[in-house]
C-alpha cells in the first residue's frame, strides 16, 4: 500500500503553473457565477450519462446481450454521435472543473487514476469496441493494437486503484460494476450459480466482519476485507472467462467479448475515481 | 412533528444507552467507507439508470433507433433501467437516512423531490394512456405526439432531478443564512437548528419561534 502516484510526483517542476491555474480567466469564469461550478459539474455528470449509457448498450451488445433484435453494427450506428457527445462533454466540463479545483487535483492520486481511465476510455472505445461493433464483432489487426495499448493503461490504473490508501476501497465499484454485467451476459444454470456465488461471498463477508471479527477491529478487518475483495475478483473473472468462450447468437469470438468487458469496465474506472478525489 | 420525527431519525433510532452512543444515522454517515460506497454506488447506478431511459427517450422522439421497433428498445433496455432504478432508490434513502435533517431543510433536495415526483408520475401516464395504443404506431420512424411529449417530459424532468441531486450539497441556500423569505418558507428555516435569516437582516432562532 502507498499514498499513491500523483501528478505531482511525475511532473514536481509544473508546481507553480499548478499554482497559478486558480487565478486563470477560465477558474474565475467557472467559480464566478453563484452556482458556476456546481453546474459544471451538473454538466460532467449528464456527459457521463449519456457515455455510460451508449457504451454499455453497445458493448453489452458485442457480449450478446441487450438489443440482440440488432446487430452490433446497428446499435454503433444510432448511438456513436451521442457517445461523442458524450466524450466532449466529459472533456470540456472536466477541463473547466479541474482548472477552478487544479492544486487539489494535482496531488491527487484518485485523479491520476481517473486521468489514465480517461485516455484507456477513449482508446478502447474509439480505437476498438466503436471498429469493432463497426465490423459486427470482427477484432481487425489495428483494434488488437490498441486493445492491448488501452487495456495495459486501464489495467495500470486499476492497479493504482488498488494499491493506493484512502482511494482502494473504490475498487468495490469496479467489482460491483463487472459483477452486474454478467447478470444479463449469463444464461440458465451458470447465471443462478454465478448469482448464488456472489451472495453466498456476500453473506460470509458480512458474518466474517460483522460476528466473527468486531467491526471495530481495523487490524483484522482490512486483511479479511481485501482476501474477500480478491475472492470476488476470481469468481467475477472466472464466470467472465466463461461466458467469453459460450453463448449462442452474439457476433464475434472471446477477444470480442474480452474488449466489451473493458470498454465498459474502463469508464466504471473513470467515473468511480472521479468521485472518489472528493473522499481523498 | 416532522422535526421531531426527523431527530429521532438522525440522532435517537439505535442510540445505545451510554452518553456517547451513537444512532444508526450517525454511525453511517461516521463510517470509514461505506457512507462513501454509498454515495458512489447512487452516482454510477444513476449513470446506467438514466443512461439506458435516455436512449429510450431518444427513441420515443424519432432521434435515434428509427428503423428499429420502440418495443424492441424498451423490452431490451428497460429491465436494466428498472434494475438501476431500483439501486438508485435504496442508495438514495440511504444516503437520505445519514442526514435527514440537513435533507429536509434543503430547497434543493425538495425541489428534487418533487421533481423525481413527476417523473413517476409520468412514467405511469405512459404506461397507462400512451402506451395503450403503441401496436399501432410500435414500428413509427416517429412516433405519435403524446408519445414524444412523454419522452420530452421523462428528459426534463430526470435532467431536473439530477441537477437538483447535485445542487443539494452546496450551501447557497443554508438555513441561518440571509436569504429570501421564499426560501426560508420552502425550507421550513423556522424549525431548523440553525432558525432562519431574511435579507433586512432580521433573525429568528428555532427557540424564538417556539416561544411565540
Amino acid at each position: 500500500m502507498s499514498g499513491g502516484l500523483t501528478f505531482q510526483h511525475f511532473f514536481p517542476q509544473a508546481s507553480s503553473w499548478v499554482e497559478g491555474l486558480a487565478t486563470t480567466p477560465v477558474a474565475v469564469f467557472v467559480n464566478g457565477p453563484k452556482f458556476g461550478y456546481a453546474s459544471w459539474e451538473v454538466g460532467h455528470i449528464l456527459s457521463l450519462i449519456l457515455l455510460g449509457g451508449t457504451a454499455i448498450l453497445m458493448n453489452l451488445r458485442l457480449l450478446g446481450a441487450g438489443v440482440t433484435e440488432e446487430e452490433p453494427r446497428e446499435i454503433y450506428r444510432n448511438l456513436r454521435l451521442w457517445q461523442t457527445i458524450g466524450v466532449v462533454g466529459i472533456i470540456v466540463t472536466g477541463l473547466l472543473i479541474g482548472s477552478a479545483n487544479a492544486v487539489k487535483l494535482y496531488n491527487s492520486s484518485a485523479f491520476t487514476v481517473k486521468m489514465m481511465a480517461l485516455l484507456a476510455g477513449i482508446i478502447l472505445t474509439y480505437g476498438v469496441s466503436r471498429p469493432v461493433a463497426a465490423a459486427n464483432g470482427a477484432v481487425g489487426l489495428f483494434p488488437k493494437i490498441w486493445f492491448a495499448i488501452g487495456g495495459a493503461i486501464f489495467l495500470a490504473g486499476l492497479w493504482i486503484l488498488c494499491t493506493t490508501d484512502l482511494i482502494n476501497v473504490g475498487v468495490y465499484h469496479v467489482i460491483t460494476a463487472a459483477a452486474l454485467i454478467l447478470i444479463p451476459v449469463t444464461r440458465g444454470r451458470l447465471r443462478w450459480g454465478y448469482i448464488a456465488g456472489m451472495v453466498a461471498l456476500i453473506v460470509a463477508q458480512f458474518v466474517h466482519t460483522h460476528v466473527i471479527i468486531k467491526p471495530d477491529d481495523y487490524g483484522h478487518l482490512n486483511p479479511v476485507n481485501k482476501t474477500y475483495t480478491a475472492l470476488y475478483a476470481v469468481w467475477i473473472v472466472g464466470t467472465a472467462l466463461i461466458t467469453r468462450f459460450r453463448g449462442k447468437g452474439e457476433e464475434g469470438g472471446p477477444l470480442t467479448k474480452l474488449v466489451a468487458y473493458f470498454a465498459i469496465l474502463v469508464w466504471v474506472l473513470g467515473a468511480t475515481a472521479g468521485r472518489w478525489i472528493a473522499y481523498q | 412533528m416532522i422535526g421531531a420525527f426527523l431527530n429521532w431519525l438522525q440522532h435517537g433510532w439505535g442510540k445505545g444507552p451510554t452518553p456517547d452512543g451513537q444512532s444508526f444515522s450517525e454511525l453511517l454517515l461516521g463510517s470509514l467507507n461505506f457512507w462513501s460506497l454509498l454515495e458512489g454506488t447512487h452516482l454510477l447506478m444513476l449513470m446506467l439508470f438514466a443512461g439506458t431511459i435516455m436512449v429510450v427517450d431518444l427513441r420515443l422522439l424519432g432521434v435515434t433507433f428509427r428503423k428499429t421497433r420502440v418495443s424492441v428498445i424498451s423490452d431490451a433496455i428497460l429491465p436494466l433501467t428498472v434494475f438501476s432504478f431500483a439501486l438508485v432508490v435504496v442508495s438514495g434513502i440511504a444516503l437520505v437516512f445519514s442526514r435527514p435533517i440537513t435533507y429536509y431543510h434543503t430547497v434543493w433536495f425538495l425541489a428534487k423531490m418533487v421533481f423525481l415526483a413527476l417523473a413517476l408520475l409520468n412514467i405511469m401516464v405512459f404506461h397507462g394512456r400512451v402506451q395503450a395504443t403503441q401496436g399501432s404506431w410500435d414500428a413509427d420512424e416517429t412516433p405519435p405526439r403524446a408519445a414524444r411529449m412523454s419522452a420530452a417530459a421523462s428528459l426534463i424532468l430526470w435532467t431536473l432531478v439530477i441537477i437538483c441531486g447535485r445542487f443539494t450539497p452546496y450551501d447557497v441556500y443554508q438555513c441561518g443564512k440571509k436569504q429570501p423569505d421564499f426560501i426560508n418558507w420552502i425550507q421550513q428555516c423556522k424549525t431548523s437548528e440553525k432558525g432562519e435569516e431574511n435579507m433586512a437582516g432580521q433573525r429568528f432562532d428555532a427557540q424564538m419561534w417556539r416561544q411565540q
